[in-house]
Order: C-alpha cells, then sequence, then structure tokens
C-alpha cells in the first residue's frame, strides 16, 4: 500500500505514521541498534529501516513470519558496488561530541583525520588487520586505512525488556519515543516503565502518558499489537495497565563491538562507547535475542547442559549471532550468567553487579551490518589469471579457452582429431608459452645446478639440452624439465607451467642457501614459446628462416620469419620438434607468419587436448597428473633420470634411503579396448583394488586406449592383467608409440 | 583513454653491488625492481660491472603514462597501500589485484604490469 512521508523522514516513522510496522513486532529503538525494525528495502533484506531515509517509490516488504527474507531471483544481478581506498593517520567513528572531541586532538597534534558518522550516511561495517576500518556510503564502500589508530565514538545504545510478549508491536525505548514522537507518529496511551534506567520524556509532550513507574516488565499483553503491560514494582506488588505503547527504560550499553572486533589492534573506545555497561534485571521469561529466537528459556537450558561462559552459550545458543550481532541480547546474557554463577556461589550475593563474575561480552566479529554481495566484493578482485601472447589469436581462431596450469590456454580449435592427424602425418604448432623459463648465471652456476639437479649436469656439452627430473629434499618428484647449457657460467632451465611459479621460489632459495654466487631470471611472462611439431617441422622452419640443421635435444639463436628465437629440437609430441622462444611481442607475428608458410603442407594449431594425448602415447608422465605427492623416481619407472654416483644433489639421501624399501606401487602403463575410461578410475585386480588410472585417452593411431596409471605390487610383482571401469585391461610397457623414439629424433 | 603498450624494457640482473655502481644514461629510466634487478627505459646500456650480469631485452610489461588525476582515481578505487608521498619515486605493490610497478612524477606516473596480466589489469582499471 503507498504511505506518504516527509522529507527527512526515515522509512520507519514513515510506517509507524501510517500505523505500519516494518517488521512483525519487538521493541523499537529507531537508533540502528536492533533488529526489530528490519525489512526488505528495495529488494535488499535486512535493511534498517530507521536508519533509512524514505524514497519515493521505494518499496519495503515485511520479512515472511515463519522464514528468512526471500533471496533474489538468481537471474537478477546486483548493481556493481565500487571501493574507495583512502589513507590517514586516524579514523575517528563517530561524530558526537566524544567523536569531535577525540577528531580535533588528533587534527590539533598534527595528524590527517578521516570522520566517519552514520548520520553523514557512513555506516562502518567492519575494522579489519592493519587497522583497515570499512564503511558502506550511498556511492560505494570505503576503505579507510589508518595509519595510527581508530577512536570509535559511537555512544550507547538503550537496553531492550525481555518479558513475556517482547516480541509484541507497540515496544519502544526511551529516546525512540522521544524520536517518534517529535515526527508525529501517534504513539497512543503510552505507560512509561523504569526498570533501573531513568527515563525523562519531559521534552514529548504530545506524549499520552497514562502511567510511569518504577519497577520490573513482568509481562507485554497482547495478540500481535500491545495492550496491556504487567508491572512489578521494588516492593513486589504487580500492576496491570492497559495501553498502546510501553517505554521501557532500563539504562545503557555502550555500542564497542568495533572494538570488540580489533583485539591487538589500535583502536580505542571514547565517550558512551567506553562506559561500563548497565546490568538489566535477569531475565527469567521472554525473549532475550530475536534475531535468532533465543528465550530466556533457552538459556536455562544451556546453562542446564554446562555452559556458563559467554563464548560458549553465544555458540550453544546462536544468540549474538544475528542481524543486531548482540546488541539486544549481550546485557540479558551477562545478567543471565552473572545471575546463575552467584546463585551458584552464595557468597557473591546480593550485589551481583559489584562482582567480577559479570562477564565481559563475547568477541565480536565484522561485519556488523548486513551486506549485499556487491558490497562485500567491492574492491576485491579474482585472482588473475595470466594470458599468453598469442590469447587473443586463440581466440580469434575459435578455440575454446580454459584455465589449465595457471593460464588460460586452449583446450582446442574445435577440431581435436584433425589436430591430432596434423602432428602425426604433416605439422602443426601450439602455444607453449606457459612453461617456466629461466636464466641462471654465475661462477657458481655449474656447481649450483649440480647439488641441485640429479643428473650430471658438467656432462651437458654448450648448445645441447637434457631431460632433468626435479625433486624436493625428501626425494620426491616435484617438478621436470631441460637443462640447457649456454656457456660454462650461464645455463638455461625450463619447468612446467603449473611449476613455474614455485620454481624461481625454489632457485633462489638453494642459491641463498648454499651461498651460491649466482644471478636468477625468471622469462616466463617475458617469452613466449611456439612448438613446431610433426614430419614436416623441419621443412616448414626452413621455410621460415632456419638455416642450419638441429640435432635432437640441441639449441640454438635463429631468425624465422624475421622474429629472433631461441631454438630447441626436442619432443613431447613424439614428433619432429622444435620450441621457439621469442620476445612475446612478437608472439602473433611469429604464429601466423608459420600459419600461412605452412598452409599447403596441412599446418593446423593444436590445443592441449591434443597434446596430452599425443605425449600420452609416449609415456610422457605429466608431474602433478600422473605424479603424485610421494613419488619417487622409482616409483614412477624414472630411475634412468638420476645419475647416484654424484657426490651428491637435492634429495639423494632420501632416494638411498627409500630405495632399501621393498616397491609397493609403481606408475606403469596400460591398455584396453575403447571406450577410454576417465581418469582417476579404480584399478582392480582379484576383486581387490589395487590403485587408479592417471592419464587414460583413445589413441587413433594404435585404436585403443592408453593409459597411465598407479599399480600396486601384489605378492611382490606387478600384475599383468587388471580390471579398469570394469573391462580387462593388460599391462604394458611405455611408450605405447614409436618405442623406439626413431619419429621424434629423425 | 590511454591504453597499455609494450615496453621496451631491457632487464638487468647482476650483484647488487653492481647496480649500485652503475652509473644510468642521463635520461634512462632505471627501475630497481629488486635488489639484484633493473628494468631499464633507455636508448643506450651502461656498463655493468659484473661479468655475469644477464642483461636482455624483455618486452613482457606493459605500461601506460598517466596524469596525477587519473593515477588518483585508479588507486583509490584499486590500490590499497598508501603511495608515498616522496616524487619522483618508484614503488610496486598490487593495483587492482595484479602485481605492478609505478614510477611516480611530480604531474604524472607509468604505470607497468606483466604483459601477461594486460588484459585483466586494463578490465579492472578501465584503461581497456
Amino acid at each position: 500500500m503507498p504511505v506518504a512521508f516527509e522529507a527527512g523522514d526515515s522509512v520507519l516513522v514513515t510506517l509507524q505514521r501510517a500505523g505500519l510496522h516494518p517488521n512483525h513486532g519487538g521493541c523499537l529503538c529507531a537508533a540502528g541498534d536492533c533488529p526489530h525494525c528490519l525489512a526488505t528495502v528495495n529488494g535488499v533484506a535486512y535493511v534498517r529501516t530507521c536508519q533509512t531515509l524514505a524514497q519515493p517509490g521505494m518499496i519495503v516488504e515485511s520479512f515472511p513470519t515463519d522464514d528468512y527474507p526471500h533471496l533474489p531471483p538468481n537471474t537478477q544481478r546486483g548493481p556493481t558496488v565500487s571501493a574507495r581506498n583512502l589513507h590517514c593517520d586516524v579514523v575517528v567513528i563517530g561524530m558526537g561530541e566524544a567523536g569531535q572531541a577525540a577528531a580535533a586532538a588528533a587534527t590539533a597534534a598534527g595528524k590527517s583525520v578521516i570522520t566517519l558518522d552514520d548520520k553523514a550516511g557512513q555506516e562502518v561495517v567492519g575494522i579489519y588487520p592493519e587497522l583497515m576500518v570499512v564503511a558502506r556510503t550511498d556511492t560505494g564502500m570505503l576503505h579507510i586505512h589508518a595509519h595510527d589508530e581508530v577512536v570509535v565514538a559511537t555512544g550507547a545504545a538503550e537496553i531492550q525488556p525481555v518479558a513475556p510478549g517482547n516480541h509484541l508491536r507497540g515496544i519502544v525505548t526511551p529516546r525512540a519515543a522521544t524520536h517518534l514522537a517529535a515526527k508525529g507518529v501517534a504513539l497512543g496511551r503510552v505507560v512509561v516503565v523504569e526498570s533501573g534506567g531513568a527515563v525523562n520524556l519531559s521534552t514529548s509532550p504530545a506524549l499520552n502518558i497514562v502511567a510511569h513507574r518504577k519497577g520490573q516488565v513482568l509481562q507485554f499483553e497482547g495478540l500481535d499489537t500491545l495492550k496491556a503491560v504487567v508491572i512489578q514494582d521494588d516492593n513486589g506488588l504487580s500492576q496491570r495497565i492497559e495501553c498502546d505503547t510501553a517505554v521501557v527504560g532500563l539504562g545503557f550499553t555502550p555500542r564497542d563491538l568495533l572494538v570488540r572486533m580489533a583485539a591487538g589492534l589500535k583502536v580505542r573506545a571514547v565517550g558512551d562507547a567506553a562506559r561500563e555497561a548497565d546490568l538489566p534485571p535477569c531475565p527469567n521469561a521472554g525473549m532475550v535475542c530475536s534475531c535468532s529466537s533465543v528465550s530466556a528459556a533457552d538459556l536455562q537450558r544451556v546453562w542446564d547442559q554446562g555452559f556458563h561462559e559467554m563464548e560458549l552459550v553465544k555458540r550453544a545458543t546462536l544468540a549474538g549471532t544475528g542481524p543486531c550481532q548482540g546488541v539486544v541480547c549481550v546485557p540479558h546474557m551477562r545478567s543471565f550468567l552473572a545471575t546463575r554463577t552467584a546463585a551458584a556461589d552464595p557468597s557473591a550475593m546480593p550485589d551481583i553487579t559489584r562482582l567480577s563474575k559479570v562477564q565481559a561480552p563475547f568477541t565480536a566479529r565484522p561485519v556488523v551490518r548486513q551486506l549485499t554481495l556487491g558490497e562485500v566484493a567491492a574492491g576485491a578482485h579474482h585472482h588473475a589469471t595470466p594470458r599468453t601472447g598469442l590469447d587473443a589469436e586463440h581466440r580469434r581462431l575459435g578455440a575454446v579457452m580454459d584455465r589449465i596450469g595457471g593460464w588460460w590456454r586452449p583446450w582446442h580449435y574445435g577440431n581435436p582429431l584433425a589436430e591430432y592427424w596434423a602432428v602425426r602425418e604433416a605439422v602443426s604448432i601450439g602455444d607453449v608459452s606457459t612453461l617456466g623459463k629461466m636464466i641462471v648465471s654465475g661462477p657458481d652456476t655449474l656447481a649450483f645446478l649440480e647439488r641441485l639437479y640429479p643428473t650430471k649436469v658438467s656432462s651437458i656439452a654448450a648448445g645441447r639440452s637434457r631431460y632433468v627430473l626435479i625433486l624436493d629434499e625428501r626425494g620426491y618428484v616435484m617438478d621436470d624439465g631441460l637443462i640447457c647449457k649456454d656457456s660454462d657460467t650461464r645455463y638455461t632451465l625450463t619447468f612446467t607451467s603449473g611449476g613455474s611459479s614455485h620454481a624461481e621460489m625454489w632457485l633462489r632459495d638453494w642459491a641463498e642457501g648454499w651461498n651460491m654466487d649466482v644471478r636468477i631470471l625468471n622469462q616466463t611472462m617475458s617469452l613466449g614459446a611456439i612448438n613446431v611439431t610433426g614430419p614436416l617441422a623441419t621443412q616448414l622452419l626452413q621455410r621460415a628462416g632456419l638455416t642450419q640443421p638441429y640435432k635432437f635435444m640441441q639449441h640454438g639463436h635463429a631468425s624465422i620469419a624475421n622474429v629472433p628465437c631461441r631454438v630447441y629440437r626436442l619432443s613431447f609430441t613424439g614428433e619432429v620438434s622444435y620450441e621457439l622462444h621469442h620476445p612475446v611481442d612478437q608472439s602473433a607475428k611469429l604464429w601466423r607468419t608459420l600459419m600461412t608458410l605452412g598452409a599447403d603442407l596441412g599446418i593446423r594449431p593444436h590445443g592441449l587436448q591434443t597434446l596430452l594425448q599425443l605425449r600420452l602415447e609416449k609415456g610422457h608422465v605429466i608431474v602433478g597428473q600422473d605424479t603424485d605427492f610421494d613419488s619417487t623416481p622409482r616409483r614412477i619407472g624414472m630411475e634412468w633420470a638420476l645419475r647416484m654416483d654424484k657426490v651428491d644433489f637435492l634429495g639423494k639421501p632420501a632416494i638411498e634411503r627409500t630405495n632399501k624399501t621393498v616397491l609397493d606401487k609403481q606408475l606403469v602403463g596400460f591398455e584396453m579396448s575403447a571406450p577410454a575410461t576417465f581418469e582417476g578410475a579404480n584399478i582392480m585386480y582379484e576383486g581387490e583394488y589395487v590403485g587408479y588410472v592417471t592419464s587414460s585417452t583413445h589413441s587413433p593411431l594404435l585404436g585403443k586406449v592408453v593409459m597411465l596409471g598407479w599399480l600396486k605390487l601384489v605378492n611382490g610383482a606387478l600384475p599383468s592383467e587388471v580390471m579398469i571401469d570394469g573391462r580387462l585391461a593388460r599391462r604394458v610397457d611405455v611408450p605405447f608409440y614409436d618405442k623406439e623414439g626413431g619419429r621424434a629424433r629423425a | 583513454m590511454p591504453e597499455l603498450k609494450s615496453l621496451p624494457f631491457t632487464r638487468i640482473v647482476a650483484t647488487p653491488m653492481a647496480l649500485d655502481a652503475t652509473i644510468w644514461p642521463a635520461e634512462a629510466l632505471a627501475f630497481r625492481a629488486a635488489n639484484d634487478e633493473v628494468l631499464l627505459l633507455a636508448s643506450s646500456l651502461p656498463t655493468i660491472a659484473d661479468p655475469h650480469a644477464i642483461i636482455l631485452p624483455d618486452s613482457g610489461f606493459v605500461g601506460v603514462w598517466l596524469s596525477a588525476e587519473a593515477l588518483q582515481a585508479i588507486f583509490e578505487q584499486h590500490c590499497e597501500w598508501a603511495l608515498p608521498a616522496t616524487r619522483p619515486v618508484f614503488v610496486q605493490g598490487a593495483v587492482a589485484g595484479i602485481a605492478a610497478k609505478l614510477w611516480l612524477e611530480a604531474e604524472r606516473g607509468l604505470l607497468i604490469v606483466p604483459a601477461a596480466y594486460g588484459h585483466d589489469f586494463a578490465e579492472r582499471t578501465g584503461l581497456a
């Protein structure tokens, strides 16, 4: 229904003036402290209507009576919220008298000060480590970074009554009564109850006060709306008074949520935010925490179960975990626990408020205000996934892109089978820019690499490369790659795409630890790399400017398509292959020229799907996919990559030790008929689990499924036939394709 | 809106002592990215007193010169750390969640990010 409002009216005032309640009831504070005026406003749930100015066309919905606010439909995308970062020495939150004084003092001391006040539309939602204050404003989020301190001057909240019927409409705090009356809200017959807190409503002459009593509210009567209040005076006499509104004064509790969430940070409270909390009477009945529907009976129940600490009672009942974050319930929980504790210890009676047994409130956590996901995400960014210099080229060619190995990479270009045959029968190019690429230079380079790698580095000639396993100090396979000798004091190292980010740290760590005189340059993102592979690869490169033949595992410099390249002759696909490492800003030029020059050779680009298929036919291991955290060279069948006669290398002592144990499992090859099983499929032998598949593909060339998988030894031997995916599979030696390696070395 | 463009850096990795002692060309911008590394924008190369220094052209970074006002707008929205007040100054840190290098002069500044993150950086900061 439409309701009228005046400029400056809050939504709460607007609704109250129209005789409406934003929610289903409960004591109103009109100060942003309690959860009782929360409503869904313009589709955003948990809006404090007392703190929200009414606007034309605003749609206000109360929550369902028996449910949480409805989530917006998932087709509805919320607005993007921006974040603004500000820096200062001191942040002052709350601009009442105490806040103004704190800000003035800091300014006078020469500090740069930022002040925040909810009345100015800056609603602080949390204080985070490194003194970051986050505030919500109409124009976005503020992330304010304080260098010195944060001063909390947020004042104190009024304590709300707990008694049977305190969920009814028509109960207000003294401040709320004053505010609503001043705004012209008709409160009807008003009963004032002072329950430990003085109530002075003399500034609100419009109020029709029918009774003003000191005592404790025993009950609020009514169905939905308050009809009467039952009060017990200090003499124990009770009285029932009919009314439309009950104004209950119970004293104040500091608004110190922001301080309580900032333990260890330079955050201090001033003014009423630093005051001692008043202690209301012990709640014996009624709703203590309306956010989480925790009654006084619930408190008694958890007390009886042995939960006697504030933090435990919070966790046991969830009191204090809802929208008001305990502002309403904490005073009553403290009173309840103090009273029960004192009752259990008669020496503590009769005045529990003087005792140290009144427990401190529980730790507060950000956020103290409900936020939209857009507000939470403001200023936050996803981890960015790097793109190669060919990213735009892949997308232009219609590649299906995916994040693999920490990069955006082409999975395929629409026809993976054609890509496969281009490699096996003609020529193809693939983007391998993501490989890790490092240069190590310095007088200690050889000594450093000898100690680092399990191969004999000194036997690598200049201009030659060698495949290497990379081990950690426990002898487990961590990565693999190439060592390429440039000169006696300079080597180029390559790593897998996924391992490259760790590789630089690994190199630097050991170089520093061993006090090696080396310089290390990570070129992973500076160089593009294109793999030219297939039986016609050499022919294509000759067209592009390759003048000298390269032997298998040889490397050198050449101008290819007028792009300066470092050329590496190797093979991952099983065919003749050249990796062309080049300046990343020339990747597209090199790629396009190769595609043009190879058009009549049947060139096609291949994506990662095809590359994985090709390498599996060759039985090449992918570290991280085929290996596990405990994969030793022996277990993956690659002891040939170790030179155990070296004096030392990283992981050698561990290898020597583990080699003395009985081999328990091994990474081996399997074949079976189509279709290919999924990677991760169980391997069974005589009904028992004996391993799992790590890589699986159907080989178009071989006409069968080829796999790698971990296989346990049974009675000291590897089973030769197993069941995979319910089908018979044979264990076979790898590689599956071109066992002599003649094609790659051609 | 200015666009990120490839920067013709020379990347120099050498001993800290050698880098400390290097006299950089007058017109050069030499950014000390690490104790042992300099990113150099210059038309000529200085002599580095380290025979094992790695000195290579490097096109792995993109950057854009922006006015102080434009930089301030980006920093307010995307930079959670405080920039130093001194100018000129070279600083490094996350901007829009991406590792960036900043060369700040009195009236303008150069924003530098790895080319591999250029797309995301431009998208996030509106430099696209």
